[in-house]
């Protein structure tokens, strides 16, 4: 094919070359202007016009001043910027412009004025006005939307946050400084791992170091909060991983809930439950008490008598000694067991000790119902990592069910046995049994059998709580009219206890 | 008192109450057999006549009451007495046994020695 532009002459060339330019000029989504020294328009591009409804007509050959709303000249000072480009041959660029024509919705421009040199010499300059309007718009929206979801994080009353993969604090909400106690600031100098107590750490870096592998996308974990005044707060996290726009793992997102009022509602329920265990026992520790009561007050009446012996006296002041120190242990016990517990931390818990202690108290209490106690231990000292209080509530609970399955007496049978990792305690009765259509339900909340007044319907349900807590499982078997098993089982800690 | 009276039968699983009664009903003059189970008492009266009976109501083989009821059917006028730390004064229990005869008077402990020595007074047969 011939090609005419080598062909074309100088005259020729430059028709065309304006034909090109006049044509850009018009296609591109910006306005172009060139105004003269006088300030004057020169030339307006097609978009110019439309934007601002007007013709070439009333356009070129008029003052700046003519074609722009004068607000628009005075608060910018356009007039002035366009000359400055003028004398001093250098571009002016970045600014904001809202152009407000009569009859047109309010745009908003992004100009720049370059100095237009012909032979050296400035004749005038180009103003070129970007409609940002669309772009001004999006943004705000964009800023709109975060600011939501900013005041979303904000506003929770959890606690939101972020972390580089490293566990380096990234965003620290509101939540997250009230309750710590440390402004966002400073918490992003930090690790989250310098918010945990000594014994979480290595936990938690495990979490973080398998937080992007797929088994573990959401991983749970209870660990208190360390403040600023050095206190530890109860807080259940949830991690999971932050990813970004490539769906690569970028951080971790931990989400904590206060546990402080659960734990407080929890620790009221298990006192109620201890004092509802001992109305059950009273009337066994009252027998259980009035027995040395009433040796040491014979025995003193004895004593206030003239007559006795010296040897007898001295027999009546031993038992004396020794009732008062048969009370005082009871009693000891059973300060001992309704001391309210505010601690929850967890403790290595010798448990063999912690059922013969309880098994005391339940003592009194199977004695008069003629329930026969027969109980196998292992030799060595069995320890569990729990709260010993709530581990004995457990217990408590266990024992007293299957006295009051055998009102007319039976066997109270505890077996304790280790089984390769865990400790496993079986409480046996031959007391009435469960049938199979309420065995299902022991377990629930508020499900009870006992009579209005006799039991609360949470001794079970409890129970399993506290042994789900402690990572155990408990299991129910029963034969109706023959007895029930419940069997306990819980990890057992090896080395570095006490003997 | 003089050896008309017959013993008294003392049942407590305690041996130190068995003790402390056995000391106060000697006091009166009278005599006095100690068991600590209901077994035990059973066997005594197999082979005794006694003239009162003190019992404690929880024995580790069967209830005081019940061991009353027992006693009663081989010696239907035997004065009985329990003695008790489980019940009280005013238990149902204890008054419903008192109206129906079964027993005759109850001491809670601890108890002051008089109450006992009034109770050998009232009850205790030859």
């Amino acid at each position: 094919m011939e090609n005419k532009t080598l062909k074309a002459t100088g005259h020729d060339l430059s028709e065309r070359y304006e034909q090109l330019y006049t044509m850009l000029l018009d296609a591109i989504p910006s306005s172009v202007l060139l105004i003269d020294q006088n300030m004057r328009i020169v030339s307006a591009n097609r978009n110019f016009l439309e934007k601002g409804q007007r013709t070439l007509a009333n356009t070129i050959g008029y003052g700046l001043e003519e074609v722009f709303p004068t607000v628009i000249l005075d608060q910018m000072d356009i007039t002035k910027r366009i000359r400055q480009v003028i004398e001093n041959n250098q571009p002016a660029k970045g600014e904001r412009m809202t152009y407000r024509a009569p009859g047109v919705p309010i745009r908003i421009y992004y100009y720049s004025i370059l100095p237009f040199t012909w032979q050296g010499r400035v004749e005038g300059a180009v103003l070129l006005m970007e409609d940002v309007t669309e772009r001004v718009r999006l943004s705000e929206e964009v800023r709109r939307v975060e600011r939501h979801l900013g005041s979303v994080v904000e506003s929770a009353s959890d606690l939101v946050l972020s972390t580089d993969k490293k566990g380096r604090i990234l965003t620290w909400n509101a939540a997250a400084e009230r309750l710590s106690g440390y402004p966002a600031a400073e918490a992003q100098e930090h690790d989250f791992t310098d918010f945990c107590t000594d014994e979480d750490r290595k936990d938690i870096r495990n979490i973080f170091s398998r937080i992007d592998t797929r088994k573990y996308a959401r991983q749970m974990k209870e660990c208190p909060l360390r403040t600023r005044q050095e206190t530890f707060i109860p807080v259940s996290w949830v991690f999971s991983p932050l990813k970004d726009s490539s769906n690569q793992t970028a951080g971790v997102v931990a989400v904590g809930r206060d546990l402080t009022e659960k734990q407080k509602f929890e620790t009221e329920l298990h006192q109620s439950q201890k004092f509802a265990a001992l109305g059950v026992m009273a009337g066994g520790i009252a027998h259980e008490i009035r027995n040395p009561l009433a040796i040491c007050s014979s025995s003193a009446q004895f004593l206030m008598e003239e007559d006795g012996t010296p040897e007898f006296r001295r027999e009546c002041a031993g038992k004396i000694h020794k009732g008062i120190q048969r009370t005082s242990a009871i009693i000891e016990n059973l300060l001992k067991y309704s001391h309210p517990s505010t601690t929850t931390r967890t403790t290595l818990v010798n448990l063999a000790s912690l059922i013969k202690e309880t098994l005391t108290l339940v003592t009194y209490h199977a004695n008069i119902l003629k329930i026969d106690m027969k109980t196998s231990f292992p030799r060595e000292p069995i320890m569990v990592q729990g709260v010993a209080t709530l581990l004995q509530q457990v217990f408590m609970n266990l024992f007293l069910n299957a006295i009051n399955a055998m009102p007319t007496g039976g066997r109270l049978g505890i077996d304790v046995k280790m089984d390769h990792s865990e400790v496993r305690v079986q409480v046996t009765d031959t007391g009435c049994g469960i049938s199979p259509r309420e065995i299902g339900k022991i377990f629930d909340p508020f499900y009870t059998t006992s009579i209005v007044g006799q039991g609360t319907g949470l001794g079970l349900s409890l129970c399993y709580s506290i042994v789900k807590q402690h990572r155990g499982t408990i299991e129910a078997e029963s034969v109706e009219g023959q007895g029930s098993v419940f069997t306990v089982k819980l990890p057992a800690h090896f080395g570095g206890g006490e003997s | 008192m003089n050896e008309k009276y017959a013993p008294i039968l003392v049942v407590d699983d305690e041996p130190e109450m068995c003790w402390i009664l056995e000391n106060i009903i000697r006091k009166t003059g009278l005599a006095c057999m100690t068991a600590l189970s209901a077994r035990e008492a059973i066997a005594l009266t197999e082979s005794n006549k006694f003239g009162m009976a003190f019992l404690d109501a929880k024995l580790p083989d069967i209830d005081g009451l019940e061991l009353a009821r027992k006693l009663r059917k081989t010696n239907a006028h035997l004065p009985i007495v329990i003695v008790s730390g489980y019940f009280y004064q005013d238990d149902p229990t204890i008054e419903r046994v008192l109206q129906e005869g079964l027993i005759a008077a109850f001491v809670g402990k601890p108890f002051d020695h008089d109450e006992i020595v009034s109770v050998i007074t009232r009850y205790a047969r030859r």
